[in-house]
């Protein structure tokens, strides 16, 4: 039995450990990340069928539960930990090569601590711990999107630290609150605990912790700061942002609603807030010039999808929502790798200036049409067994508003499909104006794209690799009662 | 069996004799209103002898088929049209069939002229396809009328049902009216013999046609004379034994002609218009109420 | 004989010619024809079977993806099968001088891999999956020739899309009320459902195969798609893939909801299938006349097949046996002559340099004689001459439009042809007749690899229509299929009971007439061969290429219909685009890029959540 803590303590002693070897060699330092997240991979792979069979709670100081500080592993911990681990390792790759402007190091490290930030967010059973992670992702995050040191990248930096700050603060206005309310920073104890207290109370509680959590998780409208902030940073950067960074602002607001208040009546109003997230987002989209800009709006649209689906509160609904996180996942980190090489190659955000690049850079492009295939939801890739689902799991709830509903989020796909489609058609068939020395080189750059490609693929033709680990994730966000067991030990 | 063989060869032929007739006559009957004597009747016969023995150019082997395919179609389209209670070849086709086989004569015309490459050729088919376009519109609402009201697409039972003086003209007086107001479009008399209108467009199709072509043209044209008439007195007039048909159908030229030998030609929009007005509005008409009393 | 075997082979043989290309052209080309050809084999194989498989379970969704054959599927599988085979032979000679040929052929059999995919489905779901498939491979194919195909294809993949949503929302209805996605399950099933829903399903899956099959008003993106891909993409476009809409409609229509349902949705005249007879209607004629205005030859052809569509929706929707059987033959036949019609036109745009005006060519058929034939013959086919298969199966729907008493839709339907001869004569007219352009004169007839498709499928026409017996068969077939009483037939035409139709004693009697007066013509006098300048002109002499009379060839009548056949449909959809895109710009100002703005939004969400709850109490 692997120990989970070593999930969150050996990317944090990574980071750390990049300047030491940073003083014997320069170039080492961009070989850690992936040797840390290569661990990372193994130890989650592990874990799966163990804690499929049992989730784990790990007590951490030898004190027990409802004390100490726990970590909470069950099959929605160790999904979002597999993903934000292979993610991870695969960005890692990529950022071998992709990252040349000095201080390298500095971006290793950074980002090895946003990845110990998102892992400890997803783990952890305490709502403070929870907290103190969140703000290592955050503030690691607002330093890497200024990485590139122009500037767009600081404005965007700054813009994203005073509406992140307001985010983090409500969340501890939040926690202050449950903690003067219960006396225990707990979530199981809070959340077995939680009918004994006056429900407006509660509900302001509740509302500064959605508040909070929902501009991490980009939710309209507290979700102004992403496009400046994706589209400004490092394509690395901007890959691990949209494919990670914001699933946790997601897994925050669920958990609070879901396991620790149970607060089902704000659920439809959730479903309504993701459908109006996914239009503003696919309808902002649009007519976007800019590359990188383009996907983070899209990034916007899929967060509001995945919002929808998490808010129709059935087991298939919340399925199909942790189902589009993998897909959202896969695909716009694909994406969001393909066009950094791509603008890196011909030097200009611009699409047009993307125009021909299927004949130069083919792998490259390839990858880019397969991840916007996956994202508007066509056969036979991933993004069509969700979108399948969604749909799936918004009709059999036989309300009509949730066909409303559905019908809505179907018009945002023939909208993407728009603007998709015309950039796919941009890169193939579209003469290129001045992409005469573009060249695809490197095979740090290439590999993830490709292994990314491949899984996309694969998930989409047989979805049961995931399938049952899904469910088990789907049954503890519905089933509180069950998480409060783990960690109380029954009642 | 047998009569029927016998009937498939004779048919043509009497159709043929009728068809030179109706020619000759219609020559002499105009020279007469214009108070001139006019050419003999037979004269259709003389210039066909003489046509086959001239010498012709030729532009080609589409040139050649073209003409024969037309006068087949022509030939053929005989077979199936009752005269006088006479059709071999109706259990073969109906009217439908019948309608279709129509299309093979110009559109052999179209092809040979084609490979003409004379623009006054290419100029009058354009003009006979426009027309047809033209007169379709109240031919077909009148012909449809006459189906629904008789319920079957038969032409041996639409002329059955109008045995005994009980005449379709005098159930579906529109659309006869109007079907009489197209025929000269379809027999392509003045005033609407645009498309082979001889000042302006030099015969048009058959600009190119001398020697044989000009004969089976000829014969083309009788063979259409009389499939026109023919089919105006099945659908209206009722069929009769072959010797009251023959006189319908001779009572109905000379209708034709007078309005013929008077009237100047149209222009081919003032035709169109023309057949997309009036009659169109009968025929539909009278479509509306067979439709509504069927 | 496992049905996989023949969807493995077809998207297998994809992939790999991808790969092979990348070594040696020759070989790939071979092997392109060779994977055809073998699946064409592999489907005629399973003629007259009965086969249901399932091959791919989906445990987490209760389903699996089935695959079947039956009358129905098997008829729309052999053509899929017969027109991608000559379609790639085609191409042997003519995408000579394109590039990235990989990709080409790769995506021409992952074309025809995806549309057997849609017909060999027995289910929902893998009819989905596989029309998906078949809808994107098919918008990277149309946008293959750039330029203006680019837009077009945008324009084809958009309008699709807004098809497969509406497809997708009535199938996961389905699979929400039912449990159950295959089509044998679902038939019994929908006998107790309620008429507004099954009203709904219908409408639901007309808009979705409608897009696909370009009805009007939902036609807008046929014209500039087929006008604007490769010739031999384009035959198998208009000919095979806008008829997977026809598959969809009478699946839906008839194998699943059956006869007796549908007839019982609506009042009195404002029945379903008259409403949808009647769009019929209104496609053939909107498609048949605007073809008539057209100067490219095949924006023309692509008109037209949105007006010969509106043939096969008014057989099928009419819902008798002769309707369903005409609307049905009307399709493969449909099916033979555009391809043919498309081949042609490629021919001669291979010879002449990528020329489809028509007001530029001109009396080709002295030297692309084998083309012209397939020209003719296609052409009259279209018109629905006799002795062609599309006079066979139009013959079907006037007789029972005429026998049921619906005369106005019989007019209309007998207008369209009168339309479809005008526009299919100026093609023909424009291109092969009347005097050869100087620039022309050394156009050569077309290489063998191009001759021989379309040779076949005159040989076809003609052969069904002759013998409309054979294919009619399996039609009864399907009627069978429907429980519909099937057409009776005898091989050369219809049986008394029906009506009168007997080919061969139509062809004998032309053949006879025909052969008698060639007799008396051959024994008249000679006639002596001229060229084309020696030619009436009124005493002055031939002008080189102002002798041909093809510009405006329908002036009068341009004049008096054309301002009334404008595509308004077409400009609604633009306007409504236009529209959508100011206000999705507008949308995007929400995000104005002031950060003070930004944390007020935030204030104002929490405030508002806090508020309602203590207001109104809401959550």
């Amino acid at each position: 039995m692997v120990n989970p803590s070593l999930l969150i303590a050996v990317p944090l002693a990574f980071a750390f450990s990049i300047p030491l070897f940073g003083l014997v060699s320069k170039k080492i330092g961009k070989y850690i990340p992936v040797v840390a997240l290569l661990i990372n991979v193994g130890i989650s792979f592990i874990l799966i069928p163990q804690i499929l069979k049992k989730p784990a709670v790990v007590s951490i100081g030898g004190w027990s539960p409802p004390f100490c500080i726990n970590l909470v592993v069950g099959p929605l911990g160790v999904f979002l930990v597999t993903l934000i681990s292979s993610i991870g390792l695969l960005v890692a790759i990529y950022a071998i090569s992709y990252i040349k402007e000095e201080p390298t190091e500095k971006y290793h490290m950074l980002f090895l601590l946003l990845i110990t930030g998102a892992t400890g967010i997803v783990l952890t059973g305490d709502i403070f711990n929870l907290f103190v992670f969140f703000e290592i992702l955050c503030i690691s995050s607002y330093a890497l999107v200024a990485y590139n040191k122009d500037k767009e990248g600081t404005e965007a930096a700054m813009k994203y630290l005073i509406q992140g700050s307001v985010g983090s603060s409500f969340v501890l206005i939040g926690i202050a609150l449950l903690y003067g309310m219960f006396g225990t920073l707990n979530m199981a104890d809070i959340a077995s605990r939680v009918t004994s207290a006056d429900p407006t109370f509660l509900f302001i509680s509740l509302a500064f912790l959605i508040t909070g959590f929902g501009i991490e998780a980009a939710v309209f409208p507290l979700n102004a700061w992403l496009p400046d902030a994706h589209s400004s940073a490092p394509s690395s950067i901007s890959a691990i942002l949209s494919g990670i960074a914001i699933k946790t602002g997601v897994y925050g607001v669920a958990r609070m609603i879901y396991t620790i208040f149970n607060a089902d009546g704000i659920l439809t109003f959730i479903a309504f807030l993701g459908l109006l997230t996914l239009l503003i987002g696919e309808m902002s989209a649009f007519r976007q010039n800019d590359i990188k800009r383009l996907l983070a709006y899209s990034s916007i649209g899929q967060i509001g999808l995945i919002v929808f689906a998490l808010g129709i509160a059935t087991s298939l609904g919340v399925f199909a929502g942790l189902f589009q996180i993998v897909s959202h996942a896969l695909a716009k980190a694909l994406l969001f790798l393909a066009a950094g090489y791509m603008i890196y190659r011909v030097g200009s955000k611009s699409i047009d200036s993307l125009s021909g690049l299927g004949r130069k850079m083919p792998l490259t492009s390839f990858a880019f049409t397969i991840g916007s295939f996956s994202l508007i939801g066509l056969p036979p890739f991933a993004g069509f067994i969700s979108k399948f689902s969604i749909v799936y799991a918004a009709i059999q709830v036989k309300k009509p508003i949730f066909l409303v509903f559905v019908v809505i989020a179907l018009i945002a796909t023939v909208i993407e499909a728009g603007y998709f489609f015309k950039v796919v058609q941009n890169l193939y068939f579209k003469e290129g104006k001045n992409v005469d020395n573009v060249t695809e080189t490197s095979g740090y750059i290439i590999v993830p794209m490709i292994i990314l490609v491949i899984s996309i693929i694969v998930i989409g033709i047989h979805p049961q690799f995931i399938t049952g680990l899904l469910k088990g994730a789907a049954g503890e966000l519905l089933g509180r009662t069950g998480y409060i067991g783990w960690v109380l030990g029954g009642s | 069996m047998v009569i029927k063989a016998v009937w498939i060869i004779v048919l043509p032929i009497i159709a043929f004799i009728i068809g030179v007739f109706f020619l000759g006559l219609s020559r002499k009957v105009i020279a007469r209103i214009h108070r001139r004597y006019g050419p003999p009747i037979y004269q259709p016969v003389i210039d066909l002898i003489k046509l086959m023995n001239q010498k012709s150019i030729s532009h080609g082997r589409l040139f050649d088929m073209g003409v024969i395919l037309s006068l087949a179609g022509s030939i053929v389209l005989v077979l199936f049209i009752p005269f006088g209670g006479i059709a071999p070849l109706s259990g073969s086709g109906d009217f439908l069939v019948v309608l279709y086989l129509m299309l093979l004569a110009p559109l052999g015309v179209a092809l040979s002229g084609g490979e003409g490459a004379n623009p006054n050729i290419s100029i009058g088919i354009s003009r006979k396809m426009m027309l047809s376009l033209g007169y379709e519109v109240p031919l077909l609402f009148s012909i449809l009328a006459v189906m629904t009201y008789y319920k079957t697409t038969s032409l041996v039972e639409i002329t059955k049902a109008q045995q005994h003086l009980s005449w379709g003209v005098i159930y579906l007086p529109l659309p006869a009216i109007a079907y009489f107001m197209i025929l000269p479009a379809m027999l392509g008399i003045r005033p609407f013999d645009i498309v082979s209108a001889p000042q302006e467009i030099s015969s048009g199709p058959s600009v190119e046609y001398g020697g044989r072509y000009l004969a089976l043209m000829t014969v083309e044209h009788a063979f259409h004379t009389f499939i026109v008439l023919a089919l105006f007195v099945d659908l209206f007039l009722g069929g009769g034994n072959p010797f009251t048909f023959f006189v319908k159908m001779l009572v109905v030229f000379l209708l034709g002609l007078f309005i013929h030998a008077v009237f100047p030609r149209f222009r081919i929009d003032q035709a169109i218009k023309y057949c997309w007005k009036w009659p169109s509005i009968l025929a539909l008409a009278g479509l509306v109420i067979a439709y509504v009393v069927a | 004989m496992q049905l996989i075997t023949i969807l493995i082979v077809a998207f297998l043989g994809a992939g790999i010619v991808y790969l092979i290309g990348k070594i040696s052209g020759k070989a790939r080309d071979i092997l392109a024809v060779l994977a055809s050809l073998i699946v064409v084999i592999l489907v005629s194989l399973a003629y007259n079977q009965k086969i249901y498989t399932s091959f791919y379970p989906l445990p987490f969704l209760n389903l699996s993806l089935t695959l079947r054959i039956d009358p129905l599927s098997w008829f729309f599988a052999i053509a899929v099968a017969g027109i991608g085979f000559l379609s790639i032979l085609f191409s042997l000679e003519y995408m000579k001088h394109y590039q990235k040929l990989d990709f080409y052929y790769s995506m021409m059999l992952f074309v025809n891999a995806g549309m057997l995919g849609v017909v060999l489905s027995a289910d929902f779901l893998s009819l989905y999956i596989f029309w998906e498939i078949m809808s994107w491979s098919t918008y990277l194919l149309i946008s293959y020739k750039g330029g203006k195909a680019v837009g077009a294809g945008l324009k084809y993949i958009v309008m699709s899309t807004v098809g497969s949503i509406a497809m997708l929302f009535a199938i996961v209805s389905l699979y929400t009320s039912y449990g159950t996605l295959e089509f044998s399950s679902l038939a019994s099933l929908l006998q107790t459902a309620s008429s507004g829903y099954i009203l709904f399903l219908l409408i639901m899956f007309i808009i979705g195969f409608g897009i696909k099959n370009a009805i009007w008003p939902l036609h807008t993106w046929l014209p500039d798609a087929h006008a604007e891909a490769v010739s031999p993409f384009s035959a198998v476009l208009s000919g095979i893939l806008v008829r997977i809409g026809i598959y969809g409609f009478v699946l839906v229509m008839y194998s699943i909801v059956g006869l007796n349902l549908l007839h019982k949705l609506g009042y009195g005249l404002l029945n379903f299938n008259y409403i949808l007879c009647w769009i019929g209607a209104i496609s053939i004629i909107i498609g048949t006349f605007i073809a008539l205005l057209q100067d490219d030859d095949k924006r023309l052809l692509a008109w037209h097949a949105i007006g010969q569509g509106g043939y096969m929706i008014l057989g099928i929707s009419f819902g008798t046996t002769l309707g369903i059987a005409g609307g049905i033959f009307h399709t493969l036949n449909h099916c033979i002559y555009i391809a043919l019609l498309f081949l042609v036109t490629g021919a001669v745009e291979y010879r002449t340099g990528g020329v489809r005006d028509l007001n530029q060519l001109g009396g080709l058929i002295k030297k692309m004689p084998v083309t012209f034939i397939g020209g003719l013959i296609g052409i009259s086919g279209l018109i629905g001459i006799p002795l062609t298969n599309g006079f066979v199966s139009k013959w079907l729907i006037y007789k029972t439009l005429i026998m049921e008493k619906h005369p106005f839709l019989a007019f209309v339907a007998l207008i369209g042809t009168w339309g479809t001869i005008l526009s299919v004569y100026k093609f023909l007219h424009n291109i092969f007749l009347g005097q050869l352009p100087e620039k022309y004169k050394d156009v050569k007839e077309v290489p063998w690899a191009m001759r021989l498709p379309m040779i076949i499928l005159t040989s076809v026409i003609i052969l069904f229509g002759i013998l409309p017996g054979i294919p009619l068969n399996v039609i009864s077939g399907i009627e069978r299929s429907f429980g519909i009483k099937p057409l009776s037939t005898i091989i050369f035409g219809m049986p008394r009971e029906i009506g009168e139709l007997n080919i061969i004693n139509i062809l004998a009697a032309i053949v006879v007439a025909g052969v008698f007066i060639y007799l008396i013509f051959s024994l008249s006098t000679r006639s002596r061969r001229v060229n084309q300048y020696d030619n009436y002109a009124a005493g002055s002499f031939i002008p080189k290429d102002k002798y041909q009379y093809s510009v405006r060839f329908y002036d009068p009548v341009y004049r008096i219909i054309g301002p009334y056949l404008r595509d308004v449909v077409d400009d609604f959809y633009y306007w409504l685009v236009e529209k959508s895109k100011s206000f999705f710009q507008g949308v995007r100002q929400i995000y104005t890029g002031n950060v003070n703005t930004y944390a007020l939004y935030i204030l104002l969400f929490l405030a508002f959540l806090i508020i309602t709850k203590i207001g109104w109490g809401l959550w």
